[in-house]
């Protein structure tokens, strides 16, 4: 993947040393910034000394920041994996909270109207809920930050307020990134949870007199979340990749946002970087799915022994 | 279970909503905040390539010499700043620069005349590649265009120090006009790494402000420096460059007060922030103009050959102007600047009052007059499909515009139309602005729309002489004899109404050759809070000399 | 028992609608065609200079919006779609499909048709101007050419046209005066076209408001949905030949080539779509075409794993044993044999993607790398309406809700797909 990202970078129309070129500059001196990002090198020579880089760690120097690829990650990876994270546990949880309302009563008021929604939301762009948030309670309301991560003066704040001050500013990204995952999410459990209710396993207990309750506990969920775990697996290494519809939108300093500007801005070693992290944590989180899958599996085998 | 489901899902909302209750941290008196699109990548000034890296650096780093925009006369004045005082030699080969004694770098180190040297020195270094590189023609350079030091300076003492410029050359204040870095901080970090080394080092400045601190992606916080022989008690304390990438939100957030100063407002939100009684406007008369590059010369032959052919299409002065003539710039000009420009139809900009011929004027939209010289250019539709042809050639063309600009998306799709209506075809294509610049520079365009800011003081030059390894501006291939006698002839001028003669006559040939297609000159729209007493919004921009600023 | 709206009785009800809205437009168009013929007999170089895109586009609706209510009319009985009780989504389908092929005769104005900004920018739905007639003064020489001329101006949409002027307001006395955002203007009666003795005015309608550059928004819509439907077509056909052959491809021998391409398919899964579409475009330029062949590039996948692991649970079935011995090459074994069993499948696959592709292609567009801007795109038109979020709301409510009504009958359409041919997954 990476290898293909390189020649491809290296084959493109444009070129990374326009930025540090002053138009007046003659085109001698052009050729000299060249030779210090070493691009006037042959291909293959620039692909070694790449590689070998790569396995010492070093993805190089980002042209446009003049730091290290490595440095410019570390200041975008945090946001990116607090946010992913809690836009995360928004869909998860939601999602899970619908479909357990809407599985107590099958073709129920509260069931049709979530299915409905759920397939509503999921055919709305990102883009469009995003606008549209900012319109309603930025511009109308005036409740919340249309953009950014804090206010400028936060340094001087308490840590609570620094907490509530964030919060502010990602409310409304976090709804943007996370509505149509709750909707597949709430999708997917509530036609797993509602196969399992009718599994013959699951009548068998209930012919045995056992309590609904612990019956949906013990039985019904750990069975219908099984198959969804290496599906959030999936789902959370790209949402780690960047949610970059919705940086964009709300000009957050997020993973996605540094790679397409990387990219846009012919940054060659700060989009191999980007996107080996990116690649990395989504290797990660499958390695997390399959070992949290292996774990649980026992404890439903071990439940339906004892 | 069910009473608890509901209890924590009233927990979570009104989690969500607590925040949505609490207020505006109260703002400081004495602090002024603006709004910049995109964080910067330094704030050293050798390094300032961006207009908000050069505003930044400027006021953390003082100067020798500072400048101040003249409205009478349309041109700037020279005031002291590190300099105390100054004698030009007779013949004005050298300046000798009576410097400050009082001033300290932000560790506590005296500034001396070492530290000058030593700036001229790293900004002229090719190891530094610095924002000035290759820009000092008027000093004694070796081949790699790095200043000779020993031939330059002439230290007499700390505070007196002598610059020897080339012989022959016409220096003047601007070549000595930007911000000093400390000596002893960067003295003995290795040139060859000095790009990256130089992150690592904590700012030594000796400007009106410090950088107090700078929050990657979110804000730059610089505060007065009350040691500075730049600050006067009851001034800012405090000037904050606040990240907002998006436009919408630096408006609303000027409106909110969170913001007290926006550059480059558009014109549409002119009216709507008129009406804003805590908020001043200021159109200010541009030095920036935008223009159709129609290409002199073939663009493929030239790639391929080297050689200089006509353009097929625009080789015509003919067909040039009667193109100006077909596009309806007064439409643009009041429907998306709502009238904030003036229509343009030279290089020079009309804030530099005494250097414009005012006797040119603006050619005018006229479709009938465009379509007779295209006729007389041979350019005629004659069989009646709506589009124009000469020897079998349709005029057809690719109008070439960087993405992401509105203001060209705005302005080319009206020119497609306007050009459409006389029977020419045009397709515009968006290419990213890499890629866009890289063929633009390479003279690989046939056709395309970019703006140029014109320079203080006025550099002709690089924009129109025919040489083009003299002129990389020059990407219309634009070919006048003319002009190139007379852009070399200001070169050897020393007389200022003498080279506003020369300028004059060169406007009037550009003006008949009409090599690319002048739309406009673009006021620059400054909003700003009224509680920000003293700001002088020039086209010097409007942080120049900010650390006169005060707020009420 | 009540009387059901069935698909045929909408179909035909929309084009006799659209007839009766454009009649006039119609009967021109029919005597254009007559003209054309005429004009090329007698001269075929001279029609052949008339032939452009847009030219053919009107005919081409012209004639189908006959033709095609008469088929549905025949073909009632035999198809069963057409049977079918109207529901949300076959009535988005069928509207959009319209708007793909009747565009021309649907919207009334060319969507890049632009004219006197200060009165068209911007103006909210159901705004109406005044429109002065002027006397073209070409055409002077009258010949067969220029009366087809005349003819072919009323019936394809033009982009600009010199002989109109707007206005907001008009008053009559010697001369006529019309206003243009509040500045007047005068104008000499000799120079109008007049109708007994007055001048003749007429009003245009902006049924969904104009944006910046006074363009018609409805008619843009109309043309947009052309886009995304083209776009999304044609990436899935490249998605359906990619994922068809390389799961085949993989399948079919199995080993070494199968690990390999799975390998590679599961590396392109890992990696966010998006960056891999925005590298491309953003590299090698952004046109309608590199849109779509990228938007099919990076879809495969999912189809990919689906034929693969049909077409390795199949090859080793008898039928398909026998068939390879009889010797049918590996196209036809693809075609004949696997395509028909996996067929449903991938369709269902085919349509969710289709989709996505709508999707990413309006996302594109909204971060300005889409198909550029001679073609009008919802997503550009959402990311325009965004800069004008406070004075104009209707540039960014129409695009959105089209997008939204399209993915939403997408979407369903899958579901549905599915659900009849997989019974058991029904809700």
């Amino acid at each position: 993947m990476i290898t293909f990202l390189f020649f491809l970078l290296r084959i493109s129309p444009g070129d990374p040393s326009q930025k540090f070129l002053s138009p007046d500059l003659s085109p001698k001196l052009a050729s000299l910034i060249k030779e210090s990002f070493n691009l006037n090198a042959p291909l293959i020579s620039q692909y070694e000394t790449f590689l070998m880089n790569l396995c010492k760690g070093d993805f190089g120097i980002s042209y446009t920041y003049r730091i290290p690829v490595i440095d410019v990650i570390k200041s975008f990876l945090p946001f990116t994996i607090i946010f992913s994270l809690i836009s995360f546990v928004v869909q998860i949880s939601f999602g899970f909270l619908l479909a357990l309302i809407s599985v107590r009563r099958i073709n129920g008021i509260a069931d049709k109207t979530f299915s409905k929604l759920s397939l509503m939301i999921y055919a709305l762009p990102s883009f469009v809920v995003g606008v549209s948030l900012i319109f309603i309670f930025s511009e109308l309301l005036n409740l919340f930050p249309s953009s950014g991560l804090s206010s400028f003066d936060s340094e001087s704040f308490s840590f609570a307020q620094k907490l509530i001050d964030y919060s502010r500013h990602l409310i409304l990204p976090v709804i943007t990134l996370s509505l149509g995952g709750v909707a597949v999410y709430y999708k997917y459990l509530r036609d797993n949870l509602e196969e399992v209710y009718n599994k013959p396993f699951v009548e068998n207990l209930r012919a045995h007199g056992f309590d609904e309750k612990y019956i949906t506990r013990k039985h019904i969920i750990p069975n219908a979340v099984n198959p969804l775990i290496s599906v959030a697996g999936v789902e959370l290494g790209l949402l780690f990749g960047g949610a970059l519809i919705t940086e964009v939108i709300f000009a957050l300093p997020g993973m996605g946002r540094l790679t397409v500007n990387a990219i846009l801005s012919r940054d060659y070693p700060l989009v191999t970087g980007c996107t080996f992290v990116a690649g990395i944590l989504v290797i990660i989180t499958n390695l997390a799915a399959d070992l949290i899958k292996a774990k649980l599996d026992k404890r439903v085998v071990k439940g339906i022994l004892n | 279970m069910r009473s608890n489901r509901l209890f924590f899902l009233i927990l979570i909302f009104s989690l969500l909503l607590i925040p949505a209750c609490q207020k505006e941290s109260p703002v400081n008196n004495d602090r002024v905040v603006t709004a910049i699109p995109s964080d910067i990548e330094s704030v050293n000034p050798l390094f300032a390539f961006d207009l908000n890296e050069g505003n930044i650096s400027e006021l953390l780093y003082a100067s020798l010499v500072e400048h101040g925009w003249n409205y009478q006369k349309g041109d700037m004045d020279t005031f002291p700043m590190l300099a105390k005082s100054w004698q030009w030699s007779k013949d004005s080969s050298s300046i000798t620069l009576n410097l400050r004694d009082d001033v300290k770098w932000s560790d506590g180190q005296q500034f001396t005349a070492n530290d000058v040297v030593f700036s001229f020195d790293l900004y002229s270094d090719p190891l530094i590649q610095s924002k000035l590189y290759g820009s000092f023609k008027n000093f004694y350079v070796d081949s790699s265009q790095h200043i000779d030091l020993k031939k330059t300076f002439t230290i007499t003492n700390p505070y007196l120090l002598t610059i020897n410029f080339k012989k022959n050359s016409t220096p003047s204040f601007y070549d000595i006009d930007f911000p000093i870095i400390p000596e002893h901080v960067y003295k003995n970090v290795s040139r060859k790494d000095f790009v990256t080394a130089e992150k690592e080092i904590k700012p030594v400045t000796n400007g009106a402000f410090y950088l107090a601190a700078w929050n990657k992606n979110q804000s730059i916080i610089l505060k007065a420096d009350t040691k500075s022989f730049l600050y006067k008690p009851g001034n800012v304390s405090e000037i904050i460059f606040k990240i907002v990438p998006d436009y919408n939100s630096r408006i609303t957030q000027l409106k909110r007060g969170e913001i007290d100063l926006v550059q480059d407002v558009k014109a549409d939100d002119f009216p709507i922030l008129k009406k804003d009684e805590n908020i001043d406007l200021v159109a200010l008369k541009g030095r920036e103009y935008d223009y159709v590059g129609w290409n002199n010369i073939d663009p493929d032959v030239y790639k391929k050959s080297k050689k200089i052919v006509p353009n097929k299409l625009f080789g015509n002065p003919l067909v040039r102007k009667a193109l100006t003539y077909a596009i309806n710039r007064n439409e643009i000009l009041n429907e998306f600047l709502d009238n904030h420009g003036d229509l343009a139809w030279g290089p020079i900009s009309p804030i530099f009052k005494s250097a414009l011929d005012t006797t040119l004027s603006p050619l005018p939209y006229d479709v009938e007059k465009a379509k007779e010289l295209l006729a007389s250019a041979g350019w005629k539709d004659v069989d009646q499909s709506g589009v124009l042809k000469k020897n079998g050639q349709e005029f057809s063309f690719t109008l070439y515009i960087p993405a992401g600009n509105p203001r060209r998306d705005f302005v080319s799709t009206v020119i497609k139309n306007d050009l459409q209506a006389i029977g020419i075809k045009v397709n515009i294509e968006k290419l990213e602005p890499e890629v866009f610049f890289q063929k633009m520079y390479g003279r690989e365009l046939n056709a395309w729309m970019a703006g140029w800011t014109i320079p203080i003081p006025i550099d002709l030059k690089p924009f129109w002489y025919s040489d083009f390894s003299e002129a990389p501006l020059n990407v219309e291939c634009y070919k006048n004899k003319t002009v190139d006698a007379l852009l070399n002839k200001i070169e050897t001028t020393k007389s200022e109404s003498q080279k506003n003669i020369l300028y004059k006559e060169v406007q009037e040939q550009i003006y008949k050759d009409e090599p690319v297609t002048f739309l406009y000159w673009v006021d620059k729209i400054i909003a700003y809070n009224k509680k920000i007493q003293n700001l002088n919004v020039s086209p010097l921009g409007p942080f120049n000399r900010a650390w006169l600023w005060s707020v009420k | 028992m009540s009387f059901k709206i069935k698909v045929w009785h909408f179909i035909v009800f929309l084009m006799l609608l659209l007839i009766m809205l454009r009649i006039n437009l119609l009967m021109n168009t029919f005597l254009l065609i007559i003209q054309f013929i005429n004009l090329f007999v007698y001269s075929p170089s001279a029609a052949d200079a008339q032939l452009e895109f847009t030219f053919f586009d009107s005919i081409i609706s012209a004639i189908l919006v006959i033709i095609i209510p008469v088929l549905t009319f025949l073909f009632r009985q035999r198809i069963n779609f057409l049977q079918r009780k109207i529901s949300f989504t076959s009535f988005v389908i069928i509207f959009l499909l319209s708007f793909f092929l009747f565009a021309p005769l649907i919207a009334n104005t060319n969507p890049a048709f632009q004219k006197d900004l200060a009165v068209t920018k911007l103006l909210p739905p159901f705004s109406s101007i005044k429109v002065i007639h002027l006397k073209s003064d070409q055409n002077k020489i009258e010949n067969s050419l220029s009366d087809f001329i005349n003819l072919k101006n009323l019936v394809v949409k033009r982009s600009f046209d010199e002989s109109l002027i707007f206005a907001d307001s008009i008053s009559i006395g010697n001369d006529l005066t019309y206003f243009q955002k509040g500045f007047p203007t005068s104008l000499s009666k000799d120079k109008l076209i007049l109708k007994n003795n007055q001048p003749f005015i007429t009003s245009k309608y902006f049924i969904l408001g104009t944006d910046e550059f006074g363009r018609d928004i409805f008619s843009r819509l109309i043309y947009g949905a052309r886009i995304s439907l083209f776009v999304g077509l044609g990436s899935v056909l490249i998605t359906l030949f990619l994922g068809l052959s390389l799961g085949f491809l993989a399948g079919y021998p199995g080993g070494f080539v199968d690990t390999t391409i799975n390998r590679i398919t599961d590396m392109f899964l890992a990696f966010p779509v998006i960056f891999f579409i925005i590298l491309i475009i953003a590299l090698f330029g952004n046109s309608l075409m590199s849109v779509i062949i990228v938007l099919g590039f990076s879809g495969w996948m999912s189809l990919f794993k689906i034929v693969r692991g049909e077409v390795i649970s199949l090859k080793n079935k008898d039928f398909f044993i026998s068939a390879r011995l009889l010797g049918l090459s590996k196209t036809k074994l693809l075609l004949k044999e696997i395509l028909p069993i996996i067929i449903a499948p991938v369709i269902v696959n085919l349509v969710f993607q289709y989709g996505n592709v709508i999707l990413a292609e309006a996302a594109l567009s909204y971060l300005g790398l889409g198909t550029g801007g001679s073609y009008p795109s919802w997503g550009s038109m959402i990311e325009a309406g965004q800069n004008y979020l406070s004075q104009a709301w209707w540039m960014i409510l129409f695009p959105g809700a089209a997008l939204f009504l399209t993915l939403f009958a997408a979407n369903n359409l899958g579901r549905e797909i599915n659900s009849t041919l997989n019974p058991r997954l029904e809700t």
